[in-house]
């Protein structure tokens, strides 16, 4: 007799505990995963998601040292003594940053696919075989012969899933596999993900994004190391799990639970939409009102932007703006937007359509080819950037970009004294640069002790410092949790409440909608969309949106499947209340 | 936007299609010549190593890339031209600081000497896919990994160089002020190579994740994908040049 066979991967008693540190990153978990299962992994930063992904492909504790407890079996065998060479045929792994995936000396995707067969010493003439069969089965056939440094974010990731899967594992697993991708290239890794699993690859994914979350046969969910659920994603990550937890309610989960629905059309604009449609014209359910914040993270409390130095608000004028990087490639291809004093601006678009070399003209990191940007009336050609910076903030994507100091007063302090304001002046800017984001009980922390989305805020806290009249953040949501971007929306709201202009540069069509006035959508180094958030994200202009990379905010796309007119509501408040009424 | 890996340029010229070691070969036989042959030939290295470039379409991105270089030896010819121990016969004084002939000619010959050597080793680095010099190496029974490491060790440099420029941005927009005394501009390096070095710290240990997820640490014997080709042409190239390396040291012998 023959019992049912062992699930692709089970984890029972699982904890992981570092040296040197008092609380275990992961304690007692016990999982059992199928064949073929596409199972994501929640929780906020800190909670062990990257932890249990590196146990479960074996790289804790053969590379990175810790004590593990409990056991990992593969196909009912467990791992504890295999070498990370024969755990790596049975469990891929893939991190978060493409770029860093790749073996960056590969002339071809194809090439770079052979680079994990050339290790494991598989014969020369089995490669080409298998690596045509991988780039068909991930859809990237096309790209077999393109330079792995040229291709996109979203392509590069693909190539980099390709390049474990080649290698011929069951098991793949992920680490925030999309942190740094845009939209598309989000939906086309969670595609692709979501078409293995269907394949029989098992895929387990440590995530945020509801985009990927969504599309999972289950979930779980962590908090401080230990599991505190395990079931649909719609029910994982509702308001009786993510929401007691101070975490994210995707939108669409909130809606169907205000509306009475199953959470797990949650993540499906047309499902969800047809689910209203077949209601209403069904019996009426009862609608709540889903709290104020339901969808997101709770907003932390806001703190009010006092303003120390005294900077009058400044317009920006760009005018027929073109730039050119050496090679010729043209970044920007006539720009033209004015930004009034105190404006909040969302620039939206895929990864390689101007954003940041736009933004990096507003501080005179970058000059012209032709046209002008004038800050304030000034022209900024042949304007120091570190004197512009009295006048414009800019906070990079990376943090690590810019942090060195000991501690993170002292770090959030490196702006102000660069401007030598008085010592009391300084000491005021970064207790309320530190207050803004939450990290006042760290200021004596050395900043790499943190995570990176707390290092982000740190960034941010030590331009905020500088008390600019213009704030330019790049991509400020990237890496943070749902706390975290709720964290950073506050602090853009009282930033311009307090008449001080921001100018963000984010691929987060919510975060673009809830706190900014007007958002600019940009493709191939031009504007194409401009306007208020309800003139933008309008189901007229899906199209557009779509050919830049971007998508409708959910509740939009929701209204777009109900054939809803604009303007239309661009939040789960919104939505719900539209659909009472 | 990244075009090639490092700072190979691809092309499909004839030195392009030459064996990485053929290569390698020339790069070591003009780095000796231009130290054993008479300052004379010097220009005659340095116009064949330009000529090499000229015909591969590949003399602006040489001189581009060799920007650095150049001060540095500017910076060597002036400072022996005006410093030079023992030089008597002076061409033109400034105050205390004399320009002496010796001087002069000690610098010329030193830089020029460095300008070769530069010129040849980038233009190799130009013509030759990094993953086919390793698959080379390996083939003359080099260790695969130690290949590995010294050719990711060299393609860093760029990326090193992108990285640098992305911090002088984020630290600019803090309002640190590049420039001026010597002393501010030392306050200053704090600020970028803090940075540069713990984000490359960073870098590493996901490129080492990265790396052992694709076997690169499994032990086994390694296969190769990438085949190389090495016609005829370039053995007899590799023995002519086997004959310049004794030639060469027959000439400098002779002259001393």
């Amino acid at each position: 007799m023959t019992g049912a066979p062992p699930p692709a991967l089970r984890l029972t008693g699982l904890g992981v505990r570092y040296p040197g540190r008092s609380r275990p990153a992961l304690e007692g978990i016990d999982l059992a995963v199928g064949r073929g299962e596409f199972f994501g992994v929640a929780g906020r930063n800190g909670a062990g998601k990257s932890t249990l992904a590196l146990v479960v492909a074996g790289f804790i504790p053969r590379v990175v040292r810790a004590r593990v407890e409990g056991e990992v079996d593969v196909a009912g065998r467990p791992t504890r003594t295999a070498t990370l060479a024969e755990l790596i045929r049975e469990v891929g792994i893939v991190f978060a940053t493409p770029a860093n995936q790749l073996s960056s000396s590969k002339p071809t995707v194809r090439e770079e696919l052979a680079f994990g067969l050339e290790n494991l010493g598989v014969p020369r003439e089995e490669m080409d075989g298998r690596i045509d069969r991988a780039l068909a089965e991930l859809g990237i056939a096309d790209l077999a012969e393109r330079l792995p440094a040229a291709l996109s974010g979203g392509e590069q990731q693909r190539v980099a899933i390709a390049s474990i899967l080649v290698m011929g594992p069951g098991i793949l697993v992920l680490d925030e596999p999309t942190a740094q991708l845009d939209p598309a290239g989000t939906e086309a890794v969670a595609a692709l993900l979501h078409e293995r699993a269907d394949a029989g690859i098992t895929v387990v994914v440590a995530e945020h994004k509801p985009a990927v979350l969504g599309r999972a046969f289950g979930c779980l969910v962590l908090d401080a190391g230990r599991q505190v659920a395990l079931d649909a994603p719609g029910r994982a990550l509702g308001s009786a799990v993510m929401g007691q937890l101070g975490g994210a309610v995707p939108t669409l989960v909130a809606v169907a639970e205000a509306l009475g629905l199953d959470p797990r059309l949650g993540f499906d604009p047309a499902a969800l939409a047809a689910a209203i449609g077949q209601r209403a014209t069904g019996a009426p359910g009862a609608a709540r009102t889903p709290p104020a914040g339901a969808a997101g993270a709770p907003t932390p409390p806001a703190v009010p932007w006092q303003p120390v130095r005294d900077q009058p608000p400044v317009a920006i004028e760009i005018e027929g703006l073109v730039h050119r990087y050496p090679g010729g490639v043209e970044a920007l291809r006539g720009v033209d937007l004015a930004i009034e004093p105190g404006e909040t601006v969302a620039i939206v678009g895929r990864n390689g359509s101007g954003k940041t070399t736009l933004a990096k003209h507003l501080n005179g990191l970058l000059a012209p080819a032709e046209g002008r940007v004038r800050v304030g009336g000034r022209d900024l050609r042949g304007t120091a950037v570190a004197e512009a910076a009295r006048t414009v903030g800019f906070v990079f994507q990376d943090p690590d970009d810019q942090l060195f100091n000991r501690s993170v007063a002292r770090e959030v302090a490196f702006g102000p004294s660069n401007l030598r304001l008085p010592a009391a002046d300084r000491d005021r800017l970064v207790a309320r640069a530190l207050e803004s984001v939450g990290l006042t009980g760290e200021s004596a922390t050395n900043p790499y002790d943190l995570d990176l989305s707390a290092r982000k805020l740190v960034a941010l806290a030590s331009v905020l410092a500088i008390d600019p009249a213009v704030l330019v953040l790049d991509e400020p949501t990237t890496g943070q949790d749902g706390p975290g971007m709720a964290r950073v929306g506050a602090l853009v709201d009282a930033f311009a409440a307090a008449g001080r202009t921001v100018i963000a540069i984010t691929h987060d069509m919510e975060f673009a909608a809830r706190h900014f006035r007007r958002v600019v959508a940009m493709r191939e180094g031009r504007v194409i969309l401009d306007g208020a958030p309800e003139a933008v994200f309008t189901p007229g202009n899906a199209a557009a949106l779509a050919s830049t990379g971007l998508a409708l905010p959910p509740a939009a796309a929701v209204a777009a499947a109900l054939g809803w007119a604009a303007p239309v509501p661009l939040d789960a408040e919104g939505l719900v209340a539209r659909l009472r009424d | 936007m990244l075009t090639a890996t490092g700072y190979f340029r691809p092309r499909s010229s004839w030195l392009h299609r030459r064996h990485p070691t053929t290569k390698l070969l020339t790069a070591f036989w003009l780095l000796a010549a231009a130290f054993l042959l008479p300052p004379s030939a010097l220009l005659a290295l340095l116009a064949a190593v330009w000529l090499g470039a000229v015909s591969c379409g590949l003399l602006g991105g040489l001189l581009r890339s060799s920007r650095v270089g150049l001060y540095l030896l500017v910076s060597i010819v002036v400072v022996n031209a005006f410093f030079f121990p023992g030089g008597h016969d002076f061409l033109l004084a400034l105050g205390p600081i004399r320009l002496t002939r010796e001087g002069l000619e000690a610098g010329l010959v030193g830089g020029g000497r460095i300008l070769v050597v530069l010129e040849a080793l980038l233009l190799f680095l130009f013509t030759t896919l990094a993953d086919d010099l390793l698959e080379a190496l390996v083939q003359r029974g080099a260790s695969a990994r130690l290949a590995f490491v010294v050719l990711s060790a060299v393609q860093m440099v760029p990326r090193l160089q992108a990285k640098a420029a992305a911090i002088l941005d984020a630290q600019q927009a803090r309002g640190l002020a590049i420039g001026g005394s010597i002393g501010g501009r030392l306050r200053a390096l704090v600020p970028l190579v803090g940075p540069l070095l713990l984000g490359t710290l960073i870098d590493v240990r996901e490129r080492t994740f990265a790396l052992e997820a694709r076997g690169f640490g499994s032990g086994l014997p390694r296969t190769a994908y990438r085949l190389v080709a090495d016609p005829p042409a370039d053995r007899a190239l590799r023995w002519l040049l086997a004959a310049a390396f004794v030639g060469l040291i027959v000439v400098a012998l002779t002259i001393r």
